[in-house]
């Protein structure tokens, strides 16, 4: 699945970053995973994943909310397609959320949503240069 | 069973947090996942003590801007007010 870049038609290595991003949208931290990126995929689905449960934690899964919080949602979703079925459960505006814990919940879920942005853009980015040049400058250990 | 049940019913109610100057102290386990997330990203090779090491760096340094912002705006706020 992992074969270099250059061994791929433009279709194949499109079809492969759509795949990838994808991937790493439903599930966070699954498009490193598919680069065989797994300690980092391992970091990036705990992390995200804590992020996103202590936010609906602290402020009831109230804080998903389609209706109510439609700005707050559009950065929750990013977590993953799976927020939709939260949002449809807390549609009606069954469960209580107020005040400050409403606040850092809507926080904690969105900067989650938005940190698996960034890590969807990683994975793409990475398996556009297939695999390894990874973002970031840090420098060779014998440069 | 029932335990799965009080665990999934701690999520339909919030938590109780005041408006008061410590939930404040929310800011930081947020800060330390976007430390830990921004470096797993951005590290070429993941060693795991240099991405601990660069991870508690940068949670660090946007902490003290944090507190630094926080103690600026407080200052502001009193002398407008005073």
């Amino acid at each position: 699945m992992t074969q270099s870049p250059n061994n791929r038609s433009q279709a194949e290595q499109a079809l492969w970053l759509i795949i990838v991003g994808l991937a790493a949208w439903i599930i966070p931290g699954a498009g490193h995973y598919l680069l065989r990126e797994r300690k980092r995929g391992i970091i990036i689905f705990i992390v995200i994943t804590a992020l996103f449960v202590t936010g609906l934690y602290i402020g009831s899964i109230g804080t998903v909310n389609w209706v109510t919080g439609r700005i707050w949602f559009y950065a929750q979703i990013l977590y993953s397609p799976a927020v939709g079925m939260i949002a449809n459960v807390t549609k009606h505006g069954g469960y209580p959320v107020y005040g400050r814990p409403c606040d850092i919940g809507q926080i904690y879920t969105g900067i989650a949503g938005l940190l698996n942005l960034l890590c969807v853009l990683s994975a793409v980015y990475m398996a556009y240069c297939g695999r390894g040049e990874i973002i970031g400058q840090e420098e060779e250990p014998n440069a | 069973m029932p335990d799965s049940f009080s665990i999934l019913a701690s999520f339909t109610a919030p938590i109780e947090i005041g408006t008061t100057p410590a939930s404040m102290l929310w800011m930081f386990p947020l800060l330390a996942a976007v430390s830990l997330v921004y470096k797993a990203t951005k590290m070429r090779v993941l060693l795991t003590r240099k991405y601990l090491l660069e991870s508690l760096l940068l949670f660090l340094s946007v902490s003290g801007f944090m507190i630094m912002a926080i103690i600026v705006l407080n200052l502001l706020s009193w002398l407008i007010t005073s």
